[in-house]
């Protein structure tokens, strides 16, 4: 009989229209893709367009998305086009810029535009609290490039994805905001659900403020703030000198920024402590201890070393806790989203038609 | 596991809702969870109190009507029934009161251990036929057909495994439903397979379902179960009547482990060739074809025609055979688990033989 499956199979393949599912989480500084055929990829949110003629015919491309993008930005006009994890309002093109690198996320999860036979299903993760009118703009970016669209909010697909369904706090650290949910057994609402406005874009600002405050000499830009940021962020106890090298005069020269570091990172804890403890109070009484023991944190900036162990020792004020740093906070946001358009009926898809 | 997978449903049902609700332009709704445990509770407060203050109401009257005729009647003892309208019962038809002034104990359950069923007769039924059509699937395939062609493969296959198997149509007849009872009873089937396709409203789905005898409170399979049963000249209520009388047993064991054999094959052939498909599980219902029958029995939705795909995989003569390898290979671990049972039964038995031979020596 398996002769008799695989022809079954090669029949039903046939005979049905390719569904292709989608996880996307579009984020301020890094979005990611994951998707049902097996793809997972990451690009750096920047969109560019060539600036002038003489960039065109160099660089051959009508527009350059992430990595290529930075990488050649002295000859394009350089979009970073979510702020905060939505379309910056009021600019025609970062909305332009939007579509683009949602274009490209599809494409790379192999949905070329030639494959007229594949029905596209995507969830896409946005900051918890972003407005109506920011998701209506999200559809209309993504108008065209998928068959149905379901929007979550960020940590919702992070709690999906990691099937913290109950009892759970996911704190979701980005470039742009801080996304907080509480999953407590049904679809969080409103009231569950936090962003700040303060997450790892704030550091990378801080940080650069303090270098440059620090070393007026140094000639160091946002971006390599951000590289450092990247490399070395910590808080707590300096795990290691932090030395960099930056431009004096041209000349390139080493600077400590261990202290500058610090200060920076430690920046965002207040924020994020009283945000977490604020929810956590807000919690059932009765579920409090279990919310407590299980708090999630994600994101990009999730990564600064010791910032898990920092919340963690905030807990103690309320009677202790545990935090879990997500191993792979690039794709857990994608990866949930997959999970949810794989286990959304097809019935509920066929609603969501964009 | 089953839990966390219902849990994940409503998840999205809510995700989704807030979706529509954000499109269409409407306020969030607030917790539903909240408002679902209010309403539980307003609606657990109204049924204790409402018969509560009844009753007082009742007490109070009494006892003012005891008053007013002068006479000092004591109330000795007071006993509030318990309420039983929680949870709200869905509206039933009304039993005549001949069955229900009657009460029955329940039957104790019985080890099918101590009824070894042997496998030589299987009665397979292809559902539908001459007048009645069944399902059509807008693709031109008619139900009576697709369930003929694969109750004859299912027959040739069987054959070849020894045993005896007749079928109550082999050809486009029509046939009642006692009829085909009257059929398995007479030929002293030891099983009854009655097979038939299935139509879902929701035409994306895809799935195979099992049933066997029993009640039921889903009003999908009492839909389900009265169209099938339509051509029986019985009406649910009475069917449910019968039912009362055939419950419990073996039998219903029987057909439920065979139901669940069938059911667990065709499901997993069926999802290696798509992961569409749902497994909607072994269900109990009363089909009249069920009930008439005295061997373990079960009616299995192989397929639904509602569905694009399996319509036209329908279609093909290598699905219809796919799908009667997989009703066999059902049919057949059945029969391997009831010769288990034997030699548990046997083994059983040799050590008893044994200690008691001990006890001799």
């Amino acid at each position: 009989m398996p002769w008799m499956k695989v022809a079954m199979k090669v029949a039903n393949d046939f005979m049905t229209e390719q569904i292709l599912n989608l996880g996307v989480d579009l984020g301020t500084s890094r979005s990611s893709v994951s998707s049902s055929n097996g793809v997972r990829q990451a690009v750096e949110s920047y969109v560019g367009w060539p600036s002038d003629m003489v960039a065109r015919k160099v660089l051959r491309k009508d527009v350059l998305i992430g990595r290529e993008a930075i990488d050649n930005r002295l000859m394009v006009d350089l979009y970073r086009p979510l702020e905060r994890g939505l379309i910056k309002e009021g600019s025609q093109q970062d909305a332009l810029a939007v579509r683009e690198l949602l274009r490209h996320l599809v494409s790379l999860a192999g949905a070329t535009p030639d494959r007229h036979d594949l029905k596209i299903q995507a969830v896409v993760g946005v900051p918890a609290e972003a407005l109506r009118v920011n998701k209506q703009q999200l559809r209309e970016a993504m108008q065209g490039i998928v068959d149905s669209l379901m929007i979550v909010s960020e940590p919702f697909a992070v709690a999906y994805g990691l099937e913290a369904l109950t009892n759970a706090l996911i704190i979701d650290v980005g470039a742009g905001t801080c996304d907080f949910c509480v999953m407590n057994g049904r679809y969080p609402t409103e009231d569950d659900q936090r962003t700040l406005t303060i997450a790892g874009d704030y550091v990378d600002a801080h940080l650069h403020r303090l270098i440059a405050a620090r070393y007026p000499e140094a000639s160091v830009s946002q971006h390599m703030a951000r590289n450092w940021k990247e490399r070395f962020s910590f808080v707590g106890s300096p795990p290691e000198i932090i030395e960099v090298t930056a431009p004096v005069q041209g000349r390139p020269t080493q600077f400590d920024i261990t202290d500058q570091m610090k200060q920076a990172c430690e920046g965002l804890l207040p924020a994020v402590t009283e945000t977490m403890l604020d929810l956590i109070s807000r919690v059932d009484p009765d579920f409090q201890e279990r919310v407590r023991e299980n708090v999630i944190l994600s994101g990009g900036t999730g990564l600064i070393r010791s910032f898990g162990l920092a919340l963690q020792g905030a807990l103690d004020q309320i009677g202790g806790g545990r935090v879990r740093v997500v191993a792979d906070p690039f794709h857990v946001g994608s990866d949930g989203g997959l999970a949810l358009a794989m286990d959304a009926p097809a019935s509920e898809w066929e609603r969501l038609a964009a | 596991m089953a839990n966390i997978e219902r849990f994940k449903k409503r998840l999205i049902r809510q995700a989704v809702q807030t979706n529509l609700d954000s499109i269409e332009g409407r306020r969030p709704r607030p917790a539903s969870y909240r408002s679902h445990t209010l309403v539980v509770a307003a609606r657990a407060l109204f049924f204790i109190l409402v018969p509560a203050a009844l009753f007082a109401s009742t007490i109070v009257v009494s006892n003012m009507a005891s008053d007013w005729r002068g006479n000092k009647a004591e109330i000795v003892s007071v006993q509030l029934e318990k309420p039983t309208l929680w949870p709200p019962q869905r509206s039933r038809r009304v039993v005549p009161s001949s069955t229900a002034s009657n009460t029955f104990s329940i039957p104790e359950p019985i080890d099918p251990a101590v009824l070894p069923l042997a496998l030589r007769t299987i009665i397979l039924d292809p559902g539908h036929g001459g007048d009645n059509l069944g399902t059509v699937a807008p693709e031109g395939l008619v139900e009576k057909e697709v369930t003929l062609d694969i109750a004859e493969r299912a027959r040739d296959l069987l054959q070849q495994g020894s045993y005896t198997v007749l079928m109550t149509r082999d050809s486009d007849q029509s046939l009642s439903l006692r009829e085909r009872a009257e059929f398995a009873n007479k030929n002293r089937g030891d099983i009854f397979v009655s097979i038939h396709v299935n139509w879902i409203a929701n035409r994306e789905l895809r799935g195979v379902e099992t049933f066997y005898l029993g009640s039921t409170d889903d009003p999908y399979l009492e839909a389900l179960a009265a169209r099938e049963n339509q051509q029986s000249g019985y009406s649910l209520a009475d069917l449910r009547q019968i039912l009362q009388q055939v419950y419990a047993g073996v039998r219903q064991e029987e057909s439920r482990r065979l139901g669940e054999s069938v059911q667990e094959a065709l499901f997993a052939s069926l999802y290696s060739v798509s992961n569409t498909v749902r497994n909607r599980g072994v269900k109990s219902a009363p089909f009249g074809v069920l009930i008439w029958t005295e061997m373990p029995a079960i009616l299995a939705e192989v397929s639904c025609v509602s569905n694009r795909v399996e319509a036209r995989l329908l279609m093909t003569p290598i699905y219809r055979q796919y799908l009667a390898e997989s009703i066999v290979e059902g049919i057949e671990t059945y029969s391997r688990q009831l010769s288990q049972v034997y030699q548990v039964a046997d083994a059983v038995d040799e050590g008893s033989n044994e200690g008691s031979k001990r006890l001799h020596d």
